[in-house]
Parts: C-alpha cells; structure tokens; sequence
C-alpha cells in the first residue's frame, strides 16, 4: 500500500495547481490577453506540450518492451487516425490500448 | 412552456457521450490507483478534488515510484497549463451566482470547455454549473466502480498503463484540429531528442524547459501564417 498522507498531500498539490490554472484568465483575463507573448505561447506551446508528454509516455512503455519501439508507433497510430476520424475519445483510447496490450501480451 | 424543455434536452444529448467516455474512464483510472497500491477511497477523493483526467492518470506511476510532491505538481502544471486558456474564451458567459462561477472554473475540464463552447453564450452561463456537475459525476462515479473493481482483481496485464499515452494522442490530435501547426510537433520532437541526449532521467523537464523557450523565441505565427488559414 502507499501511504495515505503522502497521497493526500500529492491530492492537495494538484488540486491547487489545476485550480489556480483554471481560474488564471478570469482572475487576470485582461491582462493575459494584451500580452502578446501569453497569446503566442496559447497558440504553440499547448500542442508541443502534448506531443511531448505522448513522446515520453511512449519512451517509458518501449523502455520495458523487449519487442522494440514498432509496437507503441502501432498503437499511437491507431488512437490518432481514429480520433481524427471519428472524434470519440473513448473509442479511441480503448482501441488504441486494447490493440498494445494484445500485441503485448500475444 | 417548450423553451427550458429543449435546452434540458440538448444539455442531456451534449453531456451524454462525455458520460460515456468519463465512467469507462474513470473506471480505468481508480482501477489502475488500486493496482498500483493506493487506496480506493483516494482514488474517489483525487477524483473530487483534482478533477482532471490526464493528470491523474500521471500521477499513478509517479505515487507509485514515490516521487516527490514538488516533481508532481510540476508535472500538474505542464500538462494542465493549456487549461489556463480555456478561460479566456468563456469569460463573457459565465454564471451570475458565485458559488456558480466558481464550481465552473473548478471543474473546466477537455470536455466539459468543448460542451460549453457547443452552447450559445445566455445558455452556456445558464447550465455551466449544472454541466459541470454532470460531467463530474460521470468522473466520479466511474472512478469508484473501478477502484471496487481494483480492490478485488488480481489480474496484472503489461502495457495496460498504454491508456495514458493513449489519452495524451487524443488530446495532441484535438490540439491539431483546432491549430493545424506543424511547427509545434518539430519543436517537440526536437527538443525531447535533445533533451533525451543529454539527461535520459530528465529528458522531460528538460524538453519541456526547450519548448517554452523555443515558442517564446518563434516569429509570430499570426503575421505569416494566414495563406494556411485561408
């Protein structure tokens, strides 16, 4: 079992972190949107941010994979051609990761 | 009177397919909490109190190798940054009711901003608590059926743990559909690539640290970039 306090600190952490970024533009709306430096960072960084956590997640599941890298490339590109298609989230994840346990497991 | 009606109806149509994605969800996350050693009752109270999906996805593997509380919450920042400007497209139709508003911004989720920007803006302020509550409630409640499940199951199947990654291509595909932008994804690539060179342990935090500064440092998109839009 991990430890109750030290989750219950970490829940505490985050819950302050996600508050304070969702609050951010009505407590200082005006403010981000006459920088244009904050809006050019909305603009680029968002993806970036994106494809490098799907980069590293990635990276840390072909660490322990003896099969290589080709079978995460699969299952990634199965969730993004159909999120492109079909923009169901739940379809797509579930078939994305239901395909990289089979080719895991099989 | 068929007004309220109609609207009640399109509120149910539009949080509809958020439950069915939130409670299979959900379920997944309290169950891999379970797995991984912590207790169902945390699961349902990180899905009460942090409420928001990716992040607690990432905070498994990081409860579970004992990271430190500084390391997660950077982490939260990271990856819940892009909520920071959710926001600005909502601050004219938000809720008169203070308790209203700020249950709202608390629970400003991927899809709960993408079912309230669906709604017109008198709409929108109407029902964004009702939403909120809504959406939330397929969160939580997928959260304590898996974590149930979890307590019980000893089934331990590799690359179950792939639904984070998943979850990260949904939410890169949904970036690239509202910005088609390929500068991004280079500055990624490139940046964990160097980053993954020169500290394999912090190629992330490193990567992320070249990021910003890369968009920071980019001309910008909105002067040269409008024969794409177009």
């Amino acid at each position: 079992m991990i430890d109750a306090d030290y989750i219950l600190a970490v829940i505490a952490a985050m819950a302050a972190v996600t508050v304070a970024l969702r609050a951010l533009p009505f407590v200082a709306g005006r403010w981000l949107r006459r920088h244009s430096l904050v809006r050019k960072l909305g603009d680029t960084l968002p993806l970036s941010i994106m494809v490098l956590l799907l980069v590293h997640a990635m990276v840390g599941s072909a660490r322990d994979n003896p099969a290589g890298v080709w079978q995460e490339l699969l299952a990634v590109a199965i969730v993004a051609a159909l999120q492109w298609r079909t923009r169901q989230t739940l379809l797509s994840i579930v078939a994305g990761t239901t395909a990289y346990v089979l080719l895991r497991n099989l | 009177m068929p007004r309220p009606t109609r609207a009640r109806h399109s509120i149910a149509s539009l949080t509809a397919p958020v439950a069915m994605g939130y409670i299979p969800l959900g379920a997944v996350f309290g169950f891999l909490f379970v797995q991984a050693g912590g207790a169902a009752w945390l699961a349902i109270l990180s899905s009460l109190l942090v409420y928001a999906g990716a992040a607690q996805f990432m905070m498994i593997p990081m409860l579970a190798s004992g990271a430190s509380i500084g390391a997660i919450a950077l982490a939260t920042f990271v990856l819940n940054l892009r909520h920071a400007f959710y926001g600005l497209s909502l601050l004219n139709s938000m809720p008169a009711r203070r308790w209203q508003r700020w249950y709202a911004v608390f629970g400003l989720t991927d899809e709960t901003y993408s079912v309230l920007t669906a709604l017109p803006p008198e709409a929108s302020a109407r029902h964004m608590a009702l939403v909120t509550a809504l959406n939330q409630g397929w969160w939580v409640l997928g959260t304590t059926l898996g974590a149930l499940a979890g307590a019980r199951a000893q089934i331990t199947l590799a690359g179950l743990d792939f639904v984070l990654a998943s979850l990260f291509a949904v939410l890169a595909v949904e970036q690239w559909r509202a910005r088609a932008d390929a500068v991004p994804i280079w500055l990624a690539l490139a940046a964990y690539a160097i980053g993954y060179t020169v500290a394999p342990g912090q190629a992330l935090a490193l990567a992320i640290a070249l990021s910003l500064l890369a968009c920071a440092l980019r001309p910008d998109p909105a002067k040269d970039g409008r024969r794409e839009a177009s």
